[in-house]
């Protein structure tokens, strides 16, 4: 097709596709008008049963647990799709590029200071928010996502070289892997104890809205906050490296 | 915030809330659709930036606070991120 | 009716998340598997083979009732259901275990394929078997997305996994991309269901819409999520991406797209039908009518477009498509033998088109091309793999028993005894245009058969991504080559023989359209036995008739394959030259331009969403 047969195209075809979506939102509840009974029958129970005050994350970490464990691996899937493809064009699938080819742009001193000023409560405001899925709506994959852009806040301060002696790339696909398994594995673990995959096995504490409260949910918010720090950073590095690489493509 | 706490009794009338909902949701068009129509590639991060946080916005006020992190985080920040990477490294590599 | 946690279902969940482990484990401990790749072979050949086992196990499980199990123990109250099931009956278990098979016989042939080949390709193959048996498996829908995303990034990872040429990336991207924009419609369809109903278990959303007429959202959360899975199973128009895709995924990859997870699209149609629309719906005519016309129309575009090709992949890749085709028709007739004979052509399918890439990737292997054209003749010395490629390119041809004819047979049959007699003539047209495809390139490759190329036809520029995947020009065929494909193609036979399997199917399909039963075991843990469908079942034993056509077919491909490879001394073909009007406008269509293949999806979108919106509304 030409662009602009194309383009006619596929302006009728979205009226169409938009009158045919329409006409199905016509059968939705009103507005706010929720009808159950899946989040009537959660807020009856989750509490009681899990001690987290942190519904949704019951939600993710317990009662849909295994349909987390899938999210993650897509998470770790796709950081390894990433690793694998840029790994390849840059030619080194077994040998990592040499510091010295990397060109690091300088920054100005204010944002240096202020960056790694900031740097420290970022990090600290991410594992606080991985830790408290169980009280807090909240969760490992938020905290995780937080925590990366206190790392990447490094890159920012100029000290890129530096982060990346600190986090070498094969610590970075480990941990990566140890979070996205250590999850499936927690399962296993449960599946020893004689219960369900993904069962809630350990105690759930005494006081409702305390970090040690809910049993499994929080250590599994800990598992998918490590997976997700990982994973982002392996992307996020993977692209810095070849951005950074002197002389473009080899 | 103290919208937010307001909608939370049921006997206030939320049409503040109401108000400050609608007019996300119109920002929310508004931003789409300039992210559609920005053609020039770095200006177009941009504005998928500023769009990503009128969404975590627009979450935070339909009371969806874990969304509205995750997208504040990967919307606004990374996702920006890793698009102006790539670009970055396609300016090197035409040089 | 089972218990959580009782050694009977733990088999359920370890055959999901063993490759999951296994997965993250060699991908933890790269630095120090790199350097052993026989090892790092050998567990993924094992951990693959296991999942294999299991999966038997369990489907031999079902035949006596749909297994279930609740994970994080969380079963349904009063019906409804907060946590996620696996519920399993013997025609998801099956196909399960075909993909594992698939993924073993993949991982056999790779041994010696690749010159080099790193963790990451180990990892990436478990976690795509994963991500087939969870969607496999699962009850709930949203599960189902989950898997079918799992399923599908693996997908896009391994086919780019060559990604040192341009040719891979621009494969994987068009491939991603529109798998991708499918994906979000489909979620938004899971979206409106979840709004009406408040449930993600696809027996209690069934159960919630059953109770009144399918109104707009009812019929439009339907075509969404049908989008995902139709365009994931190659339907077309939604099925430019499968050629591209294939060109340039390493083979053992290919094996997996077409022998398996196109076909797990069309699972994924039965089972959000049954499960779910089925009784929401009713029209079961205009369901028919529609599905019917996508199938009709894909088995033979499919059947045109492999014709056209000479590069290898790509002809196989369309002629996936044109079974998917028939697959869909024989889903259509809504009966518990059309259901039946889509599965038995799956299997049988899905086992010799696996053998007739893995004979394509030893040609690759050892010849270093893949195009028909160049390779006429070279494949000579090539003797066992040329027998295994024939053999299979006749079993792909309905040849009895291969399982193929027994698939077409009862297609065909139960299709007439509903009224739909064409359905037999367009199975055996199609499948002779694709079958005479096939064996024409194994005559020409294998046997040198037909009239050498032209100079002019040796130059074209037919599409040469696929050079450096395995270091070309090798000695010899290592067994492990070999053997996989040579297996595959006895098994296909093996399984038309097993007496009693037509039954057996039958059984599996009733399990899976009786939608009532469903609702009842996973809601209510009730123990199903004798499955009730709204359309009875039919006699699956092969008549003489049933031989005789797909004889018949075996025959016209035969001839129409002699017809191409000797067509300049047919007084009728020898003044026809290439078409230059039929040729652009398979060029335009199949532009390698993703922008065209999402809009010809939106199109697809319209289409159907207008014919069942007309038609039942």
């Amino acid at each position: 097709m030409t662009p602009s047969t194309r383009r006619l195209v596929v302006i009728v075809a979205l009226l169409g596709t938009a009158g045919f979506v329409v006409w199905g939102l016509t059968g939705l509840p009103p507005f706010g008008g929720y009808r159950g009974p899946y989040g009537f029958r959660i807020n009856a129970i989750a509490v009681a049963q899990t001690h987290a005050t942190g519904v949704v994350s019951a939600v993710n970490f317990f009662y849909r647990g295994f349909d987390t464990v899938g999210e993650e691996y897509i998470l770790f899937i796709a950081a390894t799709g990433v690793a694998t493809v840029l790994r390849r064009l840059r030619g080194e699938s077994e040998a990592g590029t040499d510091p010295q080819e990397l060109d690091v742009p300088p920054t100005s001193e204010a944002v240096r200071m202020f960056t790694l000023g900031l740097l420290g409560f970022v990090f600290v405001m991410g594992w606080y928010l991985a830790s408290h899925a169980q009280t807090s709506p909240a969760g490992g994959f938020q905290g995780g996502v937080v925590s990366v852009s206190a790392v990447l806040m490094i890159y920012l301060a100029g000290q890129y070289l530096r982060s990346r002696r600190l986090s070498p790339i094969d610590l970075l696909d480990a941990l990566e892997a140890a979070g996205a398994g250590g999850f499936a594995a927690v399962g296993i673990g449960t599946l020893a104890a004689g219960a369900a995959y993904l069962a809630d096995v350990l105690p759930l504490g005494n006081h409702l809205g305390a970090v040690n409260s809910s049993g499994t949910i929080v250590l599994i918010s800990l598992l998918v906050g490590v997976e997700v720090t990982a994973a982002f950073l392996v992307i996020a590095s993977e692209l810095l490296e070849q951005t950074l690489l002197v002389g473009g493509e080899r | 915030m103290s919208l937010l706490a307001s909608a939370a009794s049921p006997p206030a009338p939320p049409y503040a809330l109401h108000l400050l909902q609608a007019s996300l949701l119109v920002l929310t068009l508004v931003g789409a659709t300039a992210v559609v129509l920005t053609r020039q590639p770095v200006r177009q991060v941009v504005t998928l930036s500023i769009y990503g946080l009128v969404l975590a916005l627009l979450f935070l006020s339909y009371q969806a606070p874990d969304v509205s992190l995750s997208e504040l985080t990967i919307g606004a920040v990374l996702l920006p991120l890793l698009l102006l990477l790539t670009l970055a490294k396609l300016k090197n590599s035409a040089k | 009716m089972s218990h959580p946690g009782a050694p009977s279902d733990v088999l359920l969940p370890l055959v999901v998340v063993v490759p999951l482990l296994v997965a993250a484990g060699v991908s933890a401990l790269n630095p120090l598997l790199k350097p052993h790749h026989r090892l790092l072979d050998a567990i993924a050949i094992t951990t693959s083979g296991a999942v294999t086992t299991l999966l038997v196990l369990i489907l031999v499980r079902t035949s006596g009732g749909q297994q279930l199990y609740w994970f994080a123990g969380v079963r349904p109250h009063h019906g409804i259901a907060l946590g996620v099931d696996f519920a399993v009956g013997s025609l998801n278990a099956g196909l399960a275990a075909l993909a594992g098979l698939l993924v073993t016989a993949s991982m056999v042939f790779s041994w010696r394929y690749f010159e080099q080949v790193s963790t990451w390709f180990h990892a990436l193959m478990l976690m795509f078997l994963a991500g087939m048996v969870g969607f496999c498996l699962t009850g709930d829908l949203f599960d189902l997305f989950v898997w079918f995303e799992v399923m599908g990034v693996a997908a896009y990872a391994l086919t780019a996994y060559r990604s040192e040429e341009k040719g891979p990336l621009q494969g994987a991207l068009n491939f991603a991309i529109t798998n991708s924009v499918a994906a979000y419609l489909s979620l938004m369809g899971i979206a409106l269901v979840y709004a009406r109903t408040g449930a993600l278990n696809m027996a209690q959303i069934g159960h919630a819409l059953a109770g009144r007429p399918a109104d707009g959202l009812v019929i439009v959360a339907f075509v969404l999520i049908l989008i995902g899975l139709l365009t994931k199973s190659a339907i077309v128009p939604f099925h430019f991406w499968l050629a591209d895709a294939h060109a340039v995924a390493p083979t053992p990859v290919c094996v997996l797209f077409s022998g398996v997870m196109v076909e797990l699209g069309l699972y994924g149609v039965a089972r959000v039908y049954w499960s779910i629309f089925g009784d929401a719906l009713g029209h079961r005519g205009s369901v028919t009518a529609v599905f019917m016309a996508l199938g009709v129309l894909t088995a033979l575009v499919g059947a045109v477009f492999a014709f056209r090709q000479r590069h290898l992949k790509r002809l196989l890749a369309f002629s996936t498509v044109s079974h998917a085709g028939l697959f869909l028709m024989g889903l259509a007739v809504l009966s518990p033998l059309g259901l039946a004979g889509s599965a038995a052509y799956v299997i049988g399918h899905g086992l010799v088109k696996a053998a007739l890439f893995l004979c394509a990737g030893i040609v690759l292997h050892r010849l270093g091309t893949i195009d028909e054209t160049e390779l006429h003749g070279r494949g000579r010395e090539l003797k066992l793999t040329g027998a295994v490629f024939t053999l299979a390119a006749l079993g792909l041809a309905d040849l009895p028993p291969f399982a193929t004819y027994l698939g077409a047979g009862w297609v065909g049959n139960t299709a007439s005894s509903h009224g739909m007699a064409y359905v037999t003539p367009v199975v055996m047209l199609s499948s002779i245009i694709v079958g005479g495809a096939v064996l024409r390139a194994a005559g020409g490759i294998f046997f040198g058969l037909g009239d050498p190329p032209l100079e002019d036809e040796r130059r074209r520029e037919e599409s040469r991504e696929e050079t450096s995947e395995t270091e070309a020009g090798q000695g010899r065929t290592p067994l492990t080559m070999l053997v996989p494909a040579a297996v595959l193609v006895v098994a296909a036979i093996g399984v038309g023989l097993v007496p009693g399997i037509g039954a057996a199917i039958e059984h599996a399909a009733m399990q899976l359209e009786d939608q009532a039963g469903y609702v009842a075991t996973v809601l209510h843990g009730a123990h199903v036995v004798h499955p009730i469908t709204p359309m009875a079942p039919e006699p699956t034993v092969p008549r003489l008739i049933d031989v005789a056509s797909a004889l018949g077919t075996v025959a016209g491909s035969v001839l129409v394959a002699l017809a191409a490879l000797y067509r300049r001394r047919l007084p009728v073909l020898a003044g026809y030259r290439r078409s230059e009007v039929t040729g652009f406008v398979a060029n335009s269509l199949q532009s390698g331009v993703v922008n065209d293949y999402v809009t010809w999806m939106m199109v697809g979108l319209v289409a159907l969403g207008g014919a069942l919106a007309f038609s039942i509304h």
